[in-house]
């Protein structure tokens, strides 16, 4: 078997494992054997751990890696479809923008909104306003100009939104504002069963049109011009991209706050192991990019126990060290 | 017997910027014939090959491929008829040399096998065996010509729209790789700044000056004294199938 085969299988296992570490490992005392008992949902389990494993460590832990799957996916198709091997939902302004959009909407809008469909819908708005503004500063005449402006457009988008939410919390109401607080610092705390179809539809709708589309994302690696020329249809197949990167930063911001550098980094750690073909790039960037928040996730629970550290912090620190690297090849590559 | 026009362009009209770059431009190009557009920078070539290969909008006129407009084609045809080289980078993030000739194959009805023949053979032909795996973003610019003539050469389209085909290729391979294009006996339409390897290769040049056809025929009945003056202000001539050159005017 080929190293591309057996590459993704391996990280798929590492997922599993992760995941189930997610659910066993938390702050509640309990003996290994009555952990199994509880997720096998045996007679002899304690009651309020099987809740505990079932009703909240379990939701938490999927949604945490159809997050972290869903933004390296997002930084994959990024990447591609702008030319640009910093390009990543969070230095691009799109988290920013999905954030202040639902911040927006948790302090203004009726309570019903933000406990219903709302928050994903408008932070998916939100998303696409900030992509569109930062894409505007980014071009001169329809031609995307170099990649460090497209970054430095990103941040400055970013930071206007970042102002945009912190004006909201600030004139906003107190206990409202706390909420909103509280959901910014980057948490899968609290995510419960009903949470999970947004991030997993959006997920999944992502993955799928993605592999369908590998080989033309393979042809836009070798510029728009030479994929236009192999007959791809280069302006539909950017906006699609777009599309589906909005959805997937806009549901990750509405499901667990504002995560950085998975959309950046998981991709080319991707791309080391198995190339920069998206037949086998796509799925093993989703497994890396859960794989990696889940054990994020796993880390800020148990660091500071009973304490938890938000998913946003803890992510930064380990993602300085690959960041470096990566900026390191960017600039002997281009 | 003259054959069937492999390449029909009508009346090609393009603006660049609000300025006409293309105005009024036709040519025919039979097949199997190797045709060369010469001229000097912003005469509109490279524009004629770019609306050619469906890059640029066209403001007005006909392009026909094989005796079908050329946005009539469906992506799996298209991609094992029409073959461009073109001058243009793109990131080439984590592929090596063999994938970027492998993603040029996309949509041609191949096994695996016949498929890694081809490509093996046009590495080959390149001078790229050794260089397969290598990643394809830290290659030199010869290198990466070769690549994507090795591209070309592995999906063996039957036109050929060809822009600076010899740019970065040492004098070498310049030979090589268009002699290998040459007996194909493909139809090729390819922009020349080497007017020497431009005579030396093309059936039949045209000569192009402000977006307009100035002069078509052979090599040696267009590249004349009169013709290089008045399109690029040089003193030259085609002497025994090579350019000799005196000085600018």
């Amino acid at each position: 078997m080929s190293r591309r085969a057996i590459i993704p299988g391996l990280v798929l296992v590492l997922l599993l494992i992760a995941m189930l570490a997610g659910v066993f490992f938390g702050t509640a005392e309990a003996t290994w054997a009555d952990r199994i008992a509880a997720l096998m949902r045996a007679e002899a389990a304690p009651r309020s751990l099987g809740l505990i494993l079932w009703e909240w460590r379990m939701p938490r832990v999927i949604a945490v890696a159809l997050v972290g799957g869903g933004l390296a996916l997002a930084g994959v198709l990024m990447q591609t479809v702008l030319h640009n091997p910093l390009a990543d939902p969070y230095l691009m302004g799109l988290s920013s923008g999905a954030s202040a959009a639902a911040v927006g909407a948790i302090l203004w809008l009726p309570p019903w909104i933000a406990t219903t469909f709302g928050i994903p819908v408008i932070a998916f708005l939100g998303a696409v306003l900030a992509f569109a503004m930062t894409l505007a500063l980014s071009m001169r005449r329809g031609v995307i100009l170099s990649p460090l402006v497209v970054i430095l457009a990103g941040v400055a988008i970013s930071l206007m939104f970042q102002s945009l939410t912190a004006f909201f919390l600030y004139v906003g109401d107190p206990y409202a504002t706390q909420s909103a607080l509280g959901w910014l610092m980057g948490t899968a705390a609290g995510t419960g069963w009903p949470d999970l179809w947004a991030p997993g539809l959006a997920f999944a709708l992502v993955l799928v049109l993605s592999l369908t589309s590998a080989r033309n994302l393979d042809a836009l690696l070798l510029g728009d011009e030479r994929a236009m020329a192999l007959g791809v249809a280069v302006g539909r197949q950017r906006i699609v991209c777009f599309c589906a990167v909005a959805l997937l930063a806009g549901v990750a911001v509405a499901t667990v706050g504002i995560v950085g550098f998975v959309g950046l980094i998981v991709p080319h750690m991707a791309r080391l192991l198995v190339g920069g073909r998206h037949g086998g790039l796509i799925p093993l960037s989703a497994i890396l990019g859960a794989l990696v928040l889940v054990v994020v996730d796993l880390l800020c629970r148990i660091v500071l126990a009973p304490e938890e550290m938000p998913l946003g912090v803890l992510l930064a620190i380990f993602a300085a060290p690959p960041f470096i690297v990566i900026l390191r090849r960017v600039r002997v590559a281009f | 017997m003259p054959s069937d026009p492999a390449i029909e362009i009508t009346d090609l009209h393009v603006t660049l910027g609000g300025a006409p770059r293309v105005a009024g431009f036709s040519l025919n190009v039979a097949e199997g014939q190797f045709h060369g557009l010469l001229g000097p920078n912003g005469a509109g070539k490279t524009t004629v090959l770019r609306s050619l290969y469906r890059a640029q909008r066209i403001d007005a006129g006909e392009l026909r491929i094989a005796g079908r407009a050329i946005h009539d084609w469906p992506q799996s045809d298209w991609a094992g008829t029409v073959g461009a080289l073109v001058q243009e980078g793109g990131t080439f993030q984590g592929l090596s040399v063999r994938d970027v000739i492998e993603i040029g194959m996309m949509g041609l009805p191949l096994s695996g096998p016949e498929r890694a023949a081809r490509i093996d053979a046009a590495l080959a032909q390149a001078g790229l065996s050794d260089r397969s795996d290598t990643e394809a973003a830290r290659i030199s610019g010869g290198e990466r010509q070769r690549t994507h003539i090795a591209q070309l050469l592995a999906r063996g389209p039957q036109v050929f729209l060809l822009d600076e085909p010899s740019n970065h290729l040492d004098l070498c391979y310049q030979l090589i790789l268009l002699d290998e294009i040459k007996r194909r006996r493909a139809t090729v339409l390819a922009t020349f700044h080497d007017l020497t390897l431009a005579a030396r290769y093309c059936d039949l040049v045209t000569l192009m000056k402000d977006g307009r056809a100035h002069a078509t025929g052979r090599p040696a009945d267009v590249l004349t004294r009169d013709n290089i003056r008045s399109v690029f202000r040089v003193d030259g001539w085609l002497e025994n199938g090579a350019m000799r050159i005196e000085a600018a005017i």
